[in-house]
Protein backbone atom coordinates (compact mmCIF):
# COMPACT_ATOMS: atom_id res chain seq x y z
CA UNK A 1 0.00 0.00 0.00
CA UNK A 2 1.44 3.50 -1.07
CA UNK A 3 1.19 5.92 1.98
CA UNK A 4 0.67 9.63 0.95
CA UNK A 5 1.73 12.78 2.35
CA UNK A 6 -1.78 14.02 2.48
CA UNK A 7 -2.98 10.67 3.95
CA UNK A 8 -0.31 11.02 6.57
CA UNK A 9 -1.05 15.24 7.24
CA UNK A 10 -4.78 15.00 7.53
CA UNK A 11 -7.16 14.87 11.02
CA UNK A 12 -10.95 14.94 11.34
CA UNK A 13 -10.33 17.32 14.40
CA UNK A 14 -7.67 19.52 15.97
CA UNK A 15 -6.64 20.01 19.39
CA UNK A 16 -5.17 22.91 19.99
CA UNK A 17 -3.91 25.33 23.01
CA UNK A 18 -3.87 29.18 23.61
CA UNK A 19 -1.86 30.71 25.52
CA UNK A 20 -2.18 34.29 27.11
CA UNK A 21 1.16 36.12 27.40
CA UNK A 22 -0.13 38.51 29.47
CA UNK A 23 -0.59 36.34 32.46
CA UNK A 24 2.86 34.50 32.06
CA UNK A 25 5.40 34.92 34.74
CA UNK A 26 8.29 33.12 33.21
CA UNK A 27 8.48 30.43 36.38
CA UNK A 28 9.06 27.50 33.81
CA UNK A 29 6.78 25.12 35.90
CA UNK A 30 5.46 24.09 32.01
CA UNK A 31 8.96 23.30 31.37
CA UNK A 32 9.95 21.48 34.37
CA UNK A 33 6.10 19.23 33.89
CA UNK A 34 6.89 18.17 30.71
CA UNK A 35 10.69 17.02 31.35
CA UNK A 36 9.40 15.31 34.51
CA UNK A 37 6.60 13.62 32.59
CA UNK A 38 8.54 13.12 28.66
CA UNK A 39 12.46 13.38 28.89
CA UNK A 40 13.76 12.08 31.63
CA UNK A 41 15.54 8.95 29.83
CA UNK A 42 18.91 8.04 28.46
CA UNK A 43 19.43 11.33 25.77
CA UNK A 44 16.86 12.92 26.33
CA UNK A 45 18.91 14.96 28.89
CA UNK A 46 19.12 17.86 26.84
CA UNK A 47 15.20 17.94 25.82
CA UNK A 48 13.57 20.61 26.89
CA UNK A 49 9.47 20.17 24.49
CA UNK A 50 8.22 22.90 26.26
CA UNK A 51 10.74 26.19 26.98
CA UNK A 52 9.59 29.74 27.44
CA UNK A 53 11.97 31.93 26.90
CA UNK A 54 12.38 36.11 27.19
CA UNK A 55 11.16 38.15 24.36
CA UNK A 56 13.23 39.92 22.76
CA UNK A 57 15.89 37.32 22.70
CA UNK A 58 17.67 34.66 20.99
CA UNK A 59 15.48 31.92 22.08
CA UNK A 60 15.92 28.21 21.91
CA UNK A 61 17.70 26.71 20.94
CA UNK A 62 19.84 29.58 19.95
CA UNK A 63 18.65 31.99 17.44
CA UNK A 64 15.80 29.32 15.90
CA UNK A 65 14.17 31.90 14.21
CA UNK A 66 17.71 32.16 11.50
CA UNK A 67 17.02 28.15 10.90
CA UNK A 68 15.16 27.83 8.05
CA UNK A 69 12.85 25.30 7.51
CA UNK A 70 8.53 25.83 6.54
CA UNK A 71 7.10 26.55 4.04
CA UNK A 72 7.54 29.52 1.07
CA UNK A 73 4.55 29.86 -0.81
CA UNK A 74 3.52 26.71 -0.77
CA UNK A 75 7.11 24.73 -0.98
CA UNK A 76 9.01 24.02 1.83
CA UNK A 77 12.18 25.36 2.96
CA UNK A 78 15.45 24.45 3.40
CA UNK A 79 16.34 24.61 7.18
CA UNK A 80 19.22 23.45 9.11
CA UNK A 81 19.22 21.17 11.78
CA UNK A 82 19.69 22.74 15.75
CA UNK A 83 22.89 21.18 17.87
CA UNK A 84 22.99 19.86 21.41
CA UNK A 85 24.81 22.73 21.87
CA UNK A 86 22.25 25.30 20.85
CA UNK A 87 19.76 23.52 22.46
CA UNK A 88 21.72 24.55 25.90
CA UNK A 89 23.49 21.17 26.07
CA UNK A 90 21.81 19.56 29.04
CA UNK A 91 24.03 20.40 32.28
CA UNK A 92 25.24 17.44 34.65
CA UNK A 93 25.19 19.02 38.60
CA UNK A 94 27.54 17.52 41.40
CA UNK A 95 24.85 16.79 43.47
CA UNK A 96 26.30 13.80 44.72
CA UNK A 97 28.79 15.70 46.12
CA UNK A 98 26.84 18.74 47.64
CA UNK A 99 23.76 16.18 49.14
CA UNK A 100 25.74 13.33 49.75
CA UNK A 101 29.21 13.22 49.62
CA UNK A 102 29.68 15.40 53.16
CA UNK A 103 30.70 18.69 51.54
CA UNK A 104 27.02 20.59 51.58
CA UNK A 105 28.96 23.02 53.33
CA UNK A 106 32.43 24.02 51.32
CA UNK A 107 31.17 22.95 47.74
CA UNK A 108 28.32 25.13 45.84
CA UNK A 109 26.00 23.59 43.54
CA UNK A 110 27.62 23.97 40.16
CA UNK A 111 27.36 22.00 36.24
CA UNK A 112 29.64 19.56 36.04
CA UNK A 113 32.86 19.61 33.67
CA UNK A 114 33.04 23.23 31.38
CA UNK A 115 30.82 25.82 32.02
CA UNK A 116 28.25 25.92 29.94
CA UNK A 117 28.20 28.85 27.72
CA UNK A 118 24.51 28.42 26.68
CA UNK A 119 21.32 27.21 28.11
CA UNK A 120 17.48 27.02 27.10
CA UNK A 121 16.89 30.29 28.79
CA UNK A 122 20.49 31.82 28.84
CA UNK A 123 19.11 34.91 27.91
CA UNK A 124 16.21 35.19 30.28
CA UNK A 125 15.21 39.43 31.53
CA UNK A 126 17.27 40.49 29.65
CA UNK A 127 14.90 41.67 27.20
CA UNK A 128 15.02 44.80 25.30
CA UNK A 129 14.93 48.67 25.02
CA UNK A 130 16.76 51.05 27.15
CA UNK A 131 15.75 52.13 30.56
CA UNK A 132 13.33 53.65 31.75
CA UNK A 133 11.20 52.01 28.52
CA UNK A 134 12.52 48.49 28.97
CA UNK A 135 10.65 45.32 28.04
CA UNK A 136 9.54 42.21 27.75
CA UNK A 137 7.24 39.31 28.08
CA UNK A 138 7.89 35.82 27.96
CA UNK A 139 6.82 32.98 24.88
CA UNK A 140 6.26 29.70 25.94
CA UNK A 141 6.89 27.14 23.25
CA UNK A 142 6.29 23.99 22.31
CA UNK A 143 6.22 21.64 19.07
CA UNK A 144 2.35 23.48 17.38
CA UNK A 145 0.78 20.41 16.10
CA UNK A 146 0.65 22.17 12.74
CA UNK A 147 -1.90 21.73 10.31
CA UNK A 148 0.59 21.66 7.66
CA UNK A 149 3.69 19.82 9.45
CA UNK A 150 6.78 20.12 7.41
CA UNK A 151 8.35 17.72 9.51
CA UNK A 152 5.42 15.00 8.05
CA UNK A 153 6.21 16.31 4.90
CA UNK A 154 9.99 16.11 5.02
CA UNK A 155 10.30 12.23 6.43
CA UNK A 156 11.37 9.51 3.85
CA UNK A 157 10.45 7.15 5.93
CA UNK A 158 6.75 7.95 6.22
CA UNK A 159 7.36 7.69 10.37
CA UNK A 160 5.44 10.89 11.44
CA UNK A 161 1.79 11.49 10.70
CA UNK A 162 -1.01 13.13 12.32
CA UNK A 163 -3.42 11.73 14.63
CA UNK A 164 -6.82 11.74 12.38
CA UNK A 165 -8.91 12.24 15.96
CA UNK A 166 -7.08 15.23 17.37
CA UNK A 167 -4.43 16.16 14.92
CA UNK A 168 -1.82 15.54 17.33
CA UNK A 169 1.66 15.14 15.19
CA UNK A 170 3.75 11.77 16.10
CA UNK A 171 6.46 9.81 15.17
CA UNK A 172 6.55 6.07 14.93
CA UNK A 173 9.50 5.50 16.60
CA UNK A 174 10.41 2.35 15.30
CA UNK A 175 10.20 3.54 11.55
CA UNK A 176 12.45 6.60 12.23
CA UNK A 177 16.12 5.97 11.57
CA UNK A 178 17.39 9.42 13.27
CA UNK A 179 17.74 11.22 9.79
CA UNK A 180 17.13 14.37 11.27
CA UNK A 181 14.74 15.88 7.75
CA UNK A 182 12.26 16.60 10.41
CA UNK A 183 14.89 19.06 12.16
CA UNK A 184 15.99 20.81 9.34
CA UNK A 185 12.53 21.06 8.12
CA UNK A 186 10.23 22.61 10.91
CA UNK A 187 10.69 26.21 11.27
CA UNK A 188 10.19 26.13 15.15
CA UNK A 189 13.07 23.73 16.08
CA UNK A 190 11.10 22.05 18.40
CA UNK A 191 12.30 18.53 17.49
CA UNK A 192 14.93 16.84 19.02
CA UNK A 193 17.74 14.13 18.61
CA UNK A 194 17.92 11.60 20.66
CA UNK A 195 21.34 11.00 20.93
CA UNK A 196 21.34 7.81 22.66
CA UNK A 197 18.49 5.94 21.10
CA UNK A 198 19.53 7.93 17.40
CA UNK A 199 16.16 8.88 16.70
CA UNK A 200 14.46 12.12 16.79
CA UNK A 201 11.38 12.80 19.27
CA UNK A 202 9.38 15.81 20.04
CA UNK A 203 6.51 16.77 22.01
CA UNK A 204 3.13 14.33 21.85
CA UNK A 205 0.99 16.59 23.16
CA UNK A 206 0.34 14.43 26.28
CA UNK A 207 -1.54 12.00 23.68
CA UNK A 208 -1.72 9.36 26.63
CA UNK A 209 -3.67 12.25 29.41
CA UNK A 210 -5.66 13.66 26.59
CA UNK A 211 -7.36 10.10 25.50
CA UNK A 212 -8.62 10.01 29.17
CA UNK A 213 -9.76 13.47 29.24
CA UNK A 214 -6.50 15.07 31.01
CA UNK A 215 -4.83 18.29 30.13
CA UNK A 216 -1.58 18.46 28.91
CA UNK A 217 1.16 19.07 31.84
CA UNK A 218 2.71 22.09 30.57
CA UNK A 219 -1.58 23.67 30.66
CA UNK A 220 -2.61 21.76 33.82
CA UNK A 221 0.70 22.67 36.32
CA UNK A 222 0.68 26.27 34.99
CA UNK A 223 0.50 28.19 37.72
CA UNK A 224 -0.90 31.36 36.28
CA UNK A 225 -3.94 29.67 34.99
CA UNK A 226 -3.58 30.69 31.32
CA UNK A 227 -2.94 28.22 29.26
CA UNK A 228 -5.97 26.94 27.34
CA UNK A 229 -6.28 23.60 25.60
CA UNK A 230 -9.69 22.00 23.82
CA UNK A 231 -10.88 21.50 20.35
CA UNK A 232 -10.72 23.74 17.53
CA UNK A 233 -13.97 23.21 16.08
CA UNK A 234 -16.02 22.98 19.62
CA UNK A 235 -17.56 26.55 19.23
CA UNK A 236 -18.77 26.41 22.74
CA UNK A 237 -14.92 26.26 24.34
CA UNK A 238 -12.53 28.68 24.70
CA UNK A 239 -9.93 27.88 21.82
CA UNK A 240 -12.93 28.40 19.27
CA UNK A 241 -14.09 31.79 20.86
CA UNK A 242 -10.49 33.15 21.12
CA UNK A 243 -9.09 31.70 18.27
CA UNK A 244 -11.90 32.10 15.51
CA UNK A 245 -14.86 34.77 16.99
CA UNK A 246 -12.54 36.85 19.32
CA UNK A 247 -9.43 37.23 16.70
CA UNK A 248 -7.64 37.70 19.64
CA UNK A 249 -5.39 34.51 19.75
CA UNK A 250 -2.56 34.13 17.04
CA UNK A 251 -0.26 31.54 15.92
CA UNK A 252 3.25 32.73 16.23
CA UNK A 253 5.49 33.34 12.75
CA UNK A 254 2.42 32.51 10.73
CA UNK A 255 4.51 33.39 7.84
CA UNK A 256 6.64 29.89 7.90
CA UNK A 257 3.39 28.40 6.32
CA UNK A 258 3.02 25.59 8.74
CA UNK A 259 -0.63 26.45 10.38
CA UNK A 260 0.20 26.60 13.84
CA UNK A 261 -2.09 25.28 16.74
CA UNK A 262 -0.61 26.68 19.37
CA UNK A 263 -2.42 30.10 19.69
CA UNK A 264 -1.36 33.46 21.91
CA UNK A 265 -2.59 36.39 23.20
CA UNK A 266 0.14 38.66 22.18
CA UNK A 267 1.52 40.73 25.28
CA UNK A 268 0.28 44.40 26.08
CA UNK A 269 2.67 46.94 26.96
CA UNK A 270 2.91 50.05 29.77
CA UNK A 271 3.30 53.29 27.66
CA UNK A 272 6.44 54.89 27.02
CA UNK A 273 7.49 57.04 29.68
CA UNK A 274 8.82 60.65 28.41
CA UNK A 275 12.09 62.09 29.67
CA UNK A 276 10.56 64.35 32.12
CA UNK A 277 8.78 61.23 33.68
CA UNK A 278 5.48 61.61 31.78
CA UNK A 279 3.60 59.47 30.06
CA UNK A 280 3.73 59.23 26.42
CA UNK A 281 -0.12 57.44 25.86
CA UNK A 282 0.33 57.37 21.79
CA UNK A 283 3.39 54.75 21.95
CA UNK A 284 3.54 51.12 23.23
CA UNK A 285 6.32 50.12 25.24
CA UNK A 286 6.42 47.22 23.12
CA UNK A 287 7.63 48.02 19.89
CA UNK A 288 4.57 46.96 17.01
CA UNK A 289 7.25 46.19 14.64
CA UNK A 290 8.56 43.62 17.22
CA UNK A 291 5.68 42.19 17.83
CA UNK A 292 4.56 42.43 13.81
CA UNK A 293 7.14 40.31 13.44
CA UNK A 294 6.26 37.48 15.81
CA UNK A 295 3.16 37.26 15.26
CA UNK A 296 2.29 39.08 12.07
CA UNK A 297 0.22 41.32 11.27
CA UNK A 298 -3.12 39.94 12.84
CA UNK A 299 -1.65 40.66 15.90
CA UNK A 300 -2.56 44.63 15.51
CA UNK A 301 -5.96 44.00 15.05
CA UNK A 302 -5.96 41.62 18.18
CA UNK A 303 -3.75 43.86 20.31
CA UNK A 304 -7.23 46.64 19.84
CA UNK A 305 -9.71 44.25 20.55
CA UNK A 306 -8.23 43.96 23.98
CA UNK A 307 -7.51 47.54 24.64
CA UNK A 308 -10.90 48.25 23.37
CA UNK A 309 -12.29 44.93 25.85
CA UNK A 310 -10.67 46.04 28.64
CA UNK A 311 -11.72 49.74 28.57
CA UNK A 312 -15.38 48.57 28.70
CA UNK A 313 -15.23 46.83 31.76
CA UNK A 314 -12.99 49.79 33.31
CA UNK A 315 -15.62 51.96 32.42
CA UNK A 316 -17.95 49.89 34.75
CA UNK A 317 -19.03 47.69 31.34
CA UNK A 318 -19.14 43.79 30.96
CA UNK A 319 -16.92 42.12 28.39
CA UNK A 320 -17.41 38.18 28.15
CA UNK A 321 -13.67 38.15 26.13
CA UNK A 322 -12.21 39.76 29.53
CA UNK A 323 -13.83 37.41 31.64
CA UNK A 324 -13.33 34.81 29.33
CA UNK A 325 -9.33 35.72 29.90
CA UNK A 326 -9.79 36.00 33.78
CA UNK A 327 -10.63 32.09 34.05
CA UNK A 328 -12.79 32.25 36.79
CA UNK A 329 -12.66 29.26 37.40
CA UNK A 330 -9.55 27.08 36.64
CA UNK A 331 -11.30 23.90 34.97
CA UNK A 332 -12.85 26.85 32.14
CA UNK A 333 -9.92 26.38 30.52
CA UNK A 334 -9.51 23.09 29.50
CA UNK A 335 -12.29 22.05 27.88
CA UNK A 336 -13.25 18.24 27.63
CA UNK A 337 -10.14 17.98 29.16
CA UNK A 338 -10.55 18.46 33.06
CA UNK A 339 -9.90 15.07 34.88
CA UNK A 340 -7.18 15.31 37.59
CA UNK A 341 -4.76 12.61 36.49
CA UNK A 342 -4.60 11.69 40.26
CA UNK A 343 -8.23 9.66 39.36
CA UNK A 344 -6.76 7.89 36.87
CA UNK A 345 -5.33 3.90 36.77
CA UNK A 346 -2.59 3.47 34.51
CA UNK A 347 -2.38 -0.15 34.10
CA UNK B 1 34.64 -8.41 -10.32
CA UNK B 2 35.74 -11.68 -8.78
CA UNK B 3 36.04 -12.52 -5.00
CA UNK B 4 39.11 -14.70 -5.30
CA UNK B 5 39.19 -17.81 -3.25
CA UNK B 6 41.86 -17.34 -0.46
CA UNK B 7 42.49 -19.86 2.48
CA UNK B 8 42.58 -16.72 5.24
CA UNK B 9 40.29 -17.22 8.19
CA UNK B 10 37.66 -14.49 8.64
CA UNK B 11 40.03 -13.31 12.31
CA UNK B 12 42.58 -12.85 9.68
CA UNK B 13 40.65 -11.07 6.97
CA UNK B 14 38.13 -8.92 9.29
CA UNK B 15 41.21 -6.59 9.99
CA UNK B 16 41.32 -4.32 6.71
CA UNK B 17 45.15 -3.56 7.57
CA UNK B 18 45.70 -7.46 7.28
CA UNK B 19 48.41 -8.12 4.32
CA UNK B 20 46.52 -11.24 3.40
CA UNK B 21 44.51 -8.22 1.42
CA UNK B 22 47.42 -7.26 -0.59
CA UNK B 23 47.54 -10.75 -2.80
CA UNK B 24 43.73 -9.65 -3.47
CA UNK B 25 43.60 -7.47 -7.27
CA UNK B 26 41.63 -4.51 -6.51
CA UNK B 27 38.91 -2.61 -8.65
CA UNK B 28 38.18 0.33 -8.64
CA UNK B 29 34.47 2.13 -9.11
CA UNK B 30 33.34 5.39 -10.07
CA UNK B 31 30.71 6.16 -7.63
CA UNK B 32 28.03 8.83 -8.39
CA UNK B 33 25.68 10.87 -6.75
CA UNK B 34 21.93 9.61 -6.21
CA UNK B 35 19.36 11.83 -8.26
CA UNK B 36 17.82 14.31 -6.45
CA UNK B 37 14.42 13.78 -8.29
CA UNK B 38 14.37 10.32 -6.74
CA UNK B 39 14.58 11.47 -3.28
CA UNK B 40 11.55 10.17 -1.36
CA UNK B 41 10.00 13.28 -0.02
CA UNK B 42 9.40 16.77 -1.52
CA UNK B 43 11.04 18.93 1.31
CA UNK B 44 14.67 16.63 0.49
CA UNK B 45 13.77 17.36 -3.04
CA UNK B 46 13.50 21.06 -2.81
CA UNK B 47 16.70 21.09 0.16
CA UNK B 48 18.74 19.31 -1.73
CA UNK B 49 18.08 21.09 -5.40
CA UNK B 50 21.84 22.82 -5.24
CA UNK B 51 23.16 21.05 -2.80
CA UNK B 52 26.44 18.42 -4.23
CA UNK B 53 25.17 14.40 -3.42
CA UNK B 54 27.54 12.05 -3.57
CA UNK B 55 30.55 13.60 -2.02
CA UNK B 56 33.07 10.12 -2.57
CA UNK B 57 33.43 9.91 -6.49
CA UNK B 58 35.67 6.21 -6.42
CA UNK B 59 36.00 3.36 -4.59
CA UNK B 60 38.09 0.41 -4.50
CA UNK B 61 36.76 -2.85 -3.84
CA UNK B 62 38.42 -5.83 -2.98
CA UNK B 63 36.74 -9.13 -2.71
CA UNK B 64 37.55 -12.96 -1.63
CA UNK B 65 35.91 -16.30 -0.17
CA UNK B 66 37.46 -18.79 1.61
CA UNK B 67 34.79 -21.18 0.85
CA UNK B 68 32.88 -20.53 4.19
CA UNK B 69 32.63 -16.99 4.26
CA UNK B 70 33.00 -13.85 1.63
CA UNK B 71 34.51 -10.50 2.49
CA UNK B 72 34.58 -6.91 1.03
CA UNK B 73 37.56 -4.67 1.68
CA UNK B 74 36.37 -0.89 0.59
CA UNK B 75 38.49 1.59 0.43
CA UNK B 76 37.53 5.50 0.07
CA UNK B 77 39.24 8.81 0.71
CA UNK B 78 37.21 10.87 3.10
CA UNK B 79 39.13 13.98 4.80
CA UNK B 80 36.53 13.85 7.79
CA UNK B 81 36.21 11.30 9.72
CA UNK B 82 32.37 11.01 11.14
CA UNK B 83 32.00 8.17 13.43
CA UNK B 84 29.23 9.89 15.51
CA UNK B 85 26.54 12.37 15.67
CA UNK B 86 28.32 15.62 16.32
CA UNK B 87 26.88 19.15 15.41
CA UNK B 88 25.10 18.82 12.10
CA UNK B 89 27.12 15.73 10.96
CA UNK B 90 25.91 12.58 10.65
CA UNK B 91 28.07 9.47 11.13
CA UNK B 92 30.32 8.19 7.86
CA UNK B 93 28.91 4.94 6.48
CA UNK B 94 29.31 1.94 3.57
CA UNK B 95 26.71 -0.10 1.96
CA UNK B 96 27.29 -3.45 -0.46
CA UNK B 97 23.62 -4.19 -2.12
CA UNK B 98 22.49 -7.60 -4.01
CA UNK B 99 19.08 -8.07 -5.05
CA UNK B 100 16.87 -10.47 -3.89
CA UNK B 101 15.15 -11.48 -6.74
CA UNK B 102 16.11 -11.03 -10.54
CA UNK B 103 15.66 -7.87 -11.85
CA UNK B 104 15.36 -5.95 -8.66
CA UNK B 105 16.42 -2.44 -9.60
CA UNK B 106 19.17 -0.46 -7.91
CA UNK B 107 17.93 3.26 -7.78
CA UNK B 108 15.00 2.51 -5.95
CA UNK B 109 16.33 0.42 -4.00
CA UNK B 110 14.33 -2.51 -5.33
CA UNK B 111 10.77 -2.66 -5.88
CA UNK B 112 7.88 -4.25 -4.78
CA UNK B 113 7.90 -8.16 -4.79
CA UNK B 114 11.31 -7.41 -6.04
CA UNK B 115 13.63 -6.49 -2.98
CA UNK B 116 17.26 -5.96 -2.67
CA UNK B 117 19.57 -6.88 0.62
CA UNK B 118 21.89 -4.49 1.70
CA UNK B 119 24.97 -5.13 4.74
CA UNK B 120 25.05 -1.63 5.84
CA UNK B 121 28.01 -0.30 8.10
CA UNK B 122 27.93 2.99 9.73
CA UNK B 123 31.27 4.50 11.66
CA UNK B 124 29.11 4.63 14.95
CA UNK B 125 27.48 1.12 14.99
CA UNK B 126 29.34 -0.72 18.02
CA UNK B 127 29.95 -3.82 16.26
CA UNK B 128 29.44 -5.62 12.87
CA UNK B 129 26.97 -4.42 10.34
CA UNK B 130 23.31 -4.41 9.68
CA UNK B 131 21.16 -6.73 7.52
CA UNK B 132 18.56 -4.47 5.91
CA UNK B 133 16.23 -5.33 3.02
CA UNK B 134 13.94 -2.46 1.21
CA UNK B 135 11.44 -3.27 -1.90
CA UNK B 136 11.55 0.94 -2.81
CA UNK B 137 12.67 4.41 -1.70
CA UNK B 138 12.27 4.83 1.93
CA UNK B 139 11.40 0.92 2.86
CA UNK B 140 14.40 -0.09 4.81
CA UNK B 141 14.06 -3.13 7.30
CA UNK B 142 16.51 -4.02 9.34
CA UNK B 143 16.19 -7.55 9.78
CA UNK B 144 16.32 -9.03 13.34
CA UNK B 145 19.26 -11.15 13.09
CA UNK B 146 22.55 -10.28 11.01
CA UNK B 147 25.13 -12.04 9.88
CA UNK B 148 26.80 -9.68 8.39
CA UNK B 149 30.69 -8.50 10.51
CA UNK B 150 32.36 -5.62 9.41
CA UNK B 151 35.24 -3.49 10.93
CA UNK B 152 36.32 -0.40 9.60
CA UNK B 153 39.74 2.09 10.01
CA UNK B 154 39.76 5.40 9.29
CA UNK B 155 43.71 6.23 8.75
CA UNK B 156 45.11 9.32 6.96
CA UNK B 157 42.26 10.68 5.13
CA UNK B 158 41.45 6.86 4.01
CA UNK B 159 38.43 4.55 5.26
CA UNK B 160 39.29 1.03 5.09
CA UNK B 161 36.12 -1.35 5.56
CA UNK B 162 35.64 -5.07 5.51
CA UNK B 163 32.61 -6.63 5.58
CA UNK B 164 32.01 -10.60 6.33
CA UNK B 165 29.49 -13.13 5.97
CA UNK B 166 29.53 -16.45 5.54
CA UNK B 167 28.06 -17.50 1.97
CA UNK B 168 24.57 -19.06 3.34
CA UNK B 169 22.43 -17.90 6.30
CA UNK B 170 20.41 -20.32 7.46
CA UNK B 171 18.50 -17.77 9.75
CA UNK B 172 16.10 -15.36 7.96
CA UNK B 173 17.02 -17.03 4.44
CA UNK B 174 14.26 -14.75 2.62
CA UNK B 175 15.94 -11.43 4.00
CA UNK B 176 20.03 -12.15 2.93
CA UNK B 177 21.22 -12.98 -0.63
CA UNK B 178 22.64 -16.57 -0.75
CA UNK B 179 25.91 -16.88 -1.79
CA UNK B 180 28.53 -20.00 -3.07
CA UNK B 181 31.22 -20.51 -4.66
CA UNK B 182 31.16 -20.67 -8.62
CA UNK B 183 28.20 -18.93 -8.52
CA UNK B 184 27.88 -15.04 -10.28
CA UNK B 185 25.48 -12.42 -8.05
CA UNK B 186 25.00 -9.21 -9.14
CA UNK B 187 26.55 -6.50 -6.58
CA UNK B 188 26.39 -2.74 -6.08
CA UNK B 189 27.82 -0.29 -3.37
CA UNK B 190 26.93 2.41 -1.68
CA UNK B 191 29.10 5.37 0.60
CA UNK B 192 27.43 8.30 2.77
CA UNK B 193 29.95 10.89 3.71
CA UNK B 194 28.21 12.46 6.88
CA UNK B 195 29.98 15.74 6.95
CA UNK B 196 28.61 16.78 4.16
CA UNK B 197 25.39 15.81 5.40
CA UNK B 198 24.88 12.23 3.76
CA UNK B 199 22.63 9.59 4.98
CA UNK B 200 19.02 7.68 3.85
CA UNK B 201 18.86 8.70 -0.06
CA UNK B 202 21.50 11.16 0.16
CA UNK B 203 24.45 9.57 -0.83
CA UNK B 204 26.84 7.96 -3.93
CA UNK B 205 26.27 4.88 -5.11
CA UNK B 206 27.83 2.30 -7.98
CA UNK B 207 25.30 3.68 -10.44
CA UNK B 208 24.58 -0.13 -12.08
CA UNK B 209 24.64 -3.54 -10.54
CA UNK B 210 27.78 -5.04 -11.21
CA UNK B 211 28.60 -8.54 -12.09
CA UNK B 212 30.41 -10.26 -9.13
CA UNK B 213 31.90 -14.46 -9.50
CA UNK B 214 32.53 -16.05 -6.32
CA UNK B 215 35.97 -18.45 -7.83
CA UNK B 216 34.99 -21.90 -8.08
S1 LIG C 1 5.98 22.66 15.16
FE1 LIG C 1 7.51 21.62 13.92
S2 LIG C 1 7.52 19.51 14.74
FE2 LIG C 1 5.62 20.46 15.43
S3 LIG C 1 4.10 19.90 13.84
FE3 LIG C 1 4.89 21.95 13.31
S4 LIG C 1 6.54 21.48 11.87
FE4 LIG C 1 6.13 19.57 12.95
S1 LIG D 1 3.95 27.50 33.76
FE1 LIG D 1 2.60 29.09 32.95
S2 LIG D 1 3.30 31.01 33.90
FE2 LIG D 1 4.93 29.52 34.19
S3 LIG D 1 6.27 29.84 32.40
FE3 LIG D 1 4.84 28.21 31.82
S4 LIG D 1 3.17 29.28 30.78
FE4 LIG D 1 4.33 30.87 31.91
Amino acid sequence: MVISKEDLMKSERQAAMVFDLNKCIGCQTCSVACKVLWTREDGMDYQWWCTVNTQPGRGAPKDWEQMGGGYRDGVPNPGIIPTREECGGGWDFNYDEVFYGGKGRSVHLHPIGEAPTWGPNWDEDQGGGEYPNSFFFYLPRLCNHCTRPVCVEACPRNAMYKRNEDGVVLRDETRCRGYRFCLEACPYKKIYFNYAKKISQHCIFCFPRIEKGVAPACARQCPGRLVFVGFLDDVDGPIHKLVREWEVAIPLHPEYGTGPNVFYIPPLAPYRLNEDGSIDETTPRIPTEYLEKLFGPRVNKALDTLKAEMAKTKNGGKSDLMNMLIVYHWHELFGPFTKDPAELTWK
Amino acid sequence: MEAKKVTAEAKVLLDPAASEWGQVAAETISMGGTPVAQQPSRYIRTSWSDRPIGNVRSLTVRSAHNSKEVFFLLEWSDPTKNDGYVGRDFPDGAGILFPLKGDAPLQSMGRQSQAVNAWFWRADFEDGAKNVTASGIGTVEETEKSAVAARGQWQDGTWRVVFARPLAVAEQKEQAVQLEAGQSVKVAFAIWEGSSGERAGIKSFSKTWRELTLEG
